[in-house]
């Protein structure tokens, strides 16, 4: 540790130097994966573009209709209700996620005798496929089930409906599996980030006489910035692709009530073959995403500055 | 299951695999085994590759069968490659419109077809046809595209009807009901006996209302008003299209209200427990019946409500078209030629367990009584229509699932759902 120290202490000059002849393998490092993903993944990305501006339905080629998909977009009640459950989506997805993830994270985060299989537990969700996921779900949901079962046994018999084709609980029906699973993922990450503040802050704070809450306010939360990051982006993305719990459990349905974005892109592609409009509603899905995430590493950076 | 798909006769069974398919992994898997498999055919005198979606075991084993009898007569060689049936709906635009195409495919007779051949993708089999003088003129008039040549070869098909068990009808002491009224007494009667009347499974596979609609303007409009209105020549909000949803909310109240949650498959075994009385579904839903209850269970043709329309049946043909970019027309004229023959449609009835009847005139259906009714009351048919699906497209088919489980839930509602509805499928129309 002292050595190297020492080193870039002594030898800033041929550092920079060496740094600014860039070596071959670097390149290579560099441009290989980049052409490969330009022809993977921004070429098509591109393409998402173009079909956005056109009426294709995957057959004949496409023909140019201007803006026609956004405006229909503008007028499209389905789009609309789909955008609005998107953002309940991220608010109720995201948000629980991560206040769960936290709260699990902060009360796991000490070793004690039998943590680790509680962390397990949480995490257990996880592994499983989506889909599987979805099953065992669906049995949960489905009439006479567990849930309805579990309802009667505490006499709430009152409250019993077809989670999954009521319009009014399908939607919440559908996030209560997401959020099973992507609490133990956030509780990970909150973990990692938990074991990498240094004791000391928390030492010095204990010395200063903060309660538990000032420390977990002024000492843990603003050492997690750099988790923030991660885990803002995984809930953001994570929710606007959001897709196949949604479509193993309800398909966006009954009539459109838990529809997203994003199965509302892949039933208007795939279903109704408008691949053209379905690239519109990509690109809103994709200006959504990337509009939260630059907002959030734009007012990150200012900070740093 | 992602079974959107209402047309189709063999379905996976399962939940889950359906799930799969939705999340694109087979699609995949599929792209890749037909993409193994489809330049097999690159010199004109090569193997026929057929992509069948008759995935479930029966079938399956059927259609292998058939194949190894061709192939052991020496008229050509094939070979059969089955994919799940989601990803092949999903897929079989790609596999049309690819440059080096399977030769031979299992499809859907009616407009699904004859979309595929206004663009030129079918191959033309009026050649095979003319071997196939003794069939129906109503089969021939299915199997033929717009501009007048045979574009679909049929291998069978079934019917709808409103299944139920012989021993509980006794024991209510119901009878097969023939006209609206007496259904809707047969109705009453069970309600009042503590058992939901009319089961049906919306919960994954909301198309099997599509049943009802169709089943209900048949009956009340005619097969011709149907198929012009799934063509986009009538209009959704017409008032003869409300006629229609005001004779189903007569029915509404009879509803299992428990089948709005769980798929078709489910609405089967609630059937055949007797949680239910009676359940319009097509006789694939027989495939997930345990052997012991085929015996007792018995249907009857959907009530005659106006008897002056004339008297129309659903009945989805299944069968074959060839991708017009064969390299090997001739192979493939031959193995339609083969799978068209009383031969093979017996050696397929025989070997699949469904209950289906043959196109070939001459083949013998499986001699069962309930086939045997089956088989009847479409001969009594004065039209045959597919199903909604079939007759107009599967992108028109999820306008008509939001539409009609809106109706189920909010009947109040109907002029909205239908001004909703004409709006949906103008769109679809439009492309």
């Amino acid at each position: 540790m002292t050595a190297t120290i020492s080193t870039t202490s002594v030898t800033p000059v041929r550092r920079r130097r060496r740094s600014a002849r860039l070596s071959p393998l670097l390149v290579a490092f560099v441009l290989v994966p980049f052409a490969v993903e330009s022809v993977w993944v921004f070429w098509p990305a591109l393409q998402g573009f173009w079909f956005s501006l056109t009426r294709w339905d995957g057959m004949s080629s496409p023909a140019f209709v201007g803006t026609d998909n956004y405006v229909e977009l503008a007028g499209d009640a389905t789009f609309r209700g789909a955008l609005v459950n998107t953002v309940i989506w991220l608010v109720l997805f995201g948000g629980l996620s991560v206040l769960g993830g936290f709260g699990m994270a902060l009360v796991l985060q000490k070793e004690r005798r039998g943590v680790g299989f509680y962390r397990a537990a949480l995490f257990t969700p996880v592994v499983f496929s989506l889909v599987v996921t979805a099953l065992v779900w669906r049995v949960f949901y489905q009439p006479d089930g567990i849930a309805d079962t579990l309802l009667r046994a505490v006499g709430l018999e009152s409250l019993i409906r077809p989670w999954l084709a009521d319009p009014q609980t399908a939607l919440y029906a559908v996030i209560l599996p997401a959020l099973w699973r992507q609490i133990g993922y956030v509780m990970v990450l909150f973990l990692a980030g938990l074991k990498a503040i240094d004791p000391a802050l928390h030492e010095a704070a204990r010395m200063d006489g903060a309660n538990s809450w000032q420390r977990l306010r002024h000492v843990t939360i603003p050492q997690l910035k750099g988790v923030n990051a991660v885990v803002l982006s995984v809930i953001v993305i994570d929710s606007l692709r959001s897709f196949d719990i949604v479509w193993s459990l309800t398909k966006g349905g009954p009539y459109h009530s838990s529809e997203l974005l994003s199965t509302y892109m892949y039933s208007t592609a795939f279903q109704s073959l408008r691949l053209g409009y379905a690239s519109a509603i990509a690109v809103v899905i994709f200006v959504l995403a990337l509009a939260v995430i630059l907002g959030y590493l734009v007012r990150a950076f200012r900070e740093e500055a | 299951m992602s079974d959107f798909d209402p047309g189709r006769r063999r379905f996976l069974g399962h939940l889950g695999l359906a799930g799969l398919g939705a999340l694109g992994a087979s699609s995949f898997l599929s792209a890749c085994a037909s993409s193994a498999s489809g330049p097999a055919t690159g010199s004109g005198s090569g193997a026929v590759t057929i992509q069948s979606n008759l995935s479930s075991p029966q079938a399956k084993a059927a259609m292998e069968k058939l194949i190894e009898t061709f192939n052991k007569q020496g008229k050509g060689t094939a070979s059969l490659n089955t994919i799940a049936s989601e990803t092949f709906r999903t897929q079989l635009p790609t596999y049309l419109t690819s440059a080096n195409p399977p030769d031979l495919y299992t499809w859907y007779a009616g407009s699904v077809a004859n979309d595929y051949a206004s663009r030129d993708l079918l191959l033309d089999v009026s050649d095979v046809w003319k071997s196939l003088g003794d069939y129906p003129q109503s089969l021939r008039t299915l199997s033929t595209d717009a501009s007048g040549k045979q574009i679909f070869v049929p291998m069978n098909n079934y019917w709808w009807g409103f299944f139920y068990r012989k021993s509980n009808f006794a024991k209510w002491g119901v009878q097969e009901p023939k006209t609206w009224t007496e259904f809707l007494a047969v109705c009453e009667t069970l309600k009042s006996k503590g058992v939901p009347p009319i089961g049906i499974g919306l919960g994954d596979t909301p198309w099997v209302a599509s049943a009802w609609f169709d089943y209900l303007n048949i009956r009340i409009n005619g097969a011709q008003f149907h198929r012009e209105l799934l063509a986009g020549k009538q209009r959704f909000d017409d008032p003869k299209v409300k006629a229609v949803f005001t004779r189903w909310r007569e029915a509404l109240p009879y509803f299992d209200p428990k089948g709005k949650a769980y798929p078709f498959q489910e609405a089967t075994t609630a059937l055949l427990a007797g949680k239910t009385g009676m359940f319009l579904i097509g006789t694939f839903f027989a495939d997930a019946a345990p052997k012991d209850a085929l015996g007792d269970l018995d249907f009857f043709r959907f009530p005659i409500i106006d008897p002056a329309v004339p008297l129309a049946e659903e009945a989805p043909t299944d069968g074959f078209f060839a991708s017009a970019k064969t390299a090997n027309p001739t192979g493939t004229r031959a193995l339609l030629t083969y799978l068209a023959s009383t031969e093979a449609q017996e050696a397929y009835v025989k070997a699949s367990s469904g209950i289906v009847l043959p196109a070939n005139p001459k083949a013998k259906a499986s001699d069962s009584p309930l086939v045997a009714k089956g088989k009847a009351m479409l001969d009594e048919a004065k039209e045959l229509t597919q199903f909604f699906n079939r007759d107009s497209s599967d992108a028109l088919q999820p306008t008509a699932d939001t539409a009609l489980t809106k109706f189920i839930d909010k009947p109040d509602q109907i002029d909205a759902i239908l001004r909703e509805w004409q709006a949906g499928a103008e769109k679809v129309f439009k492309g």
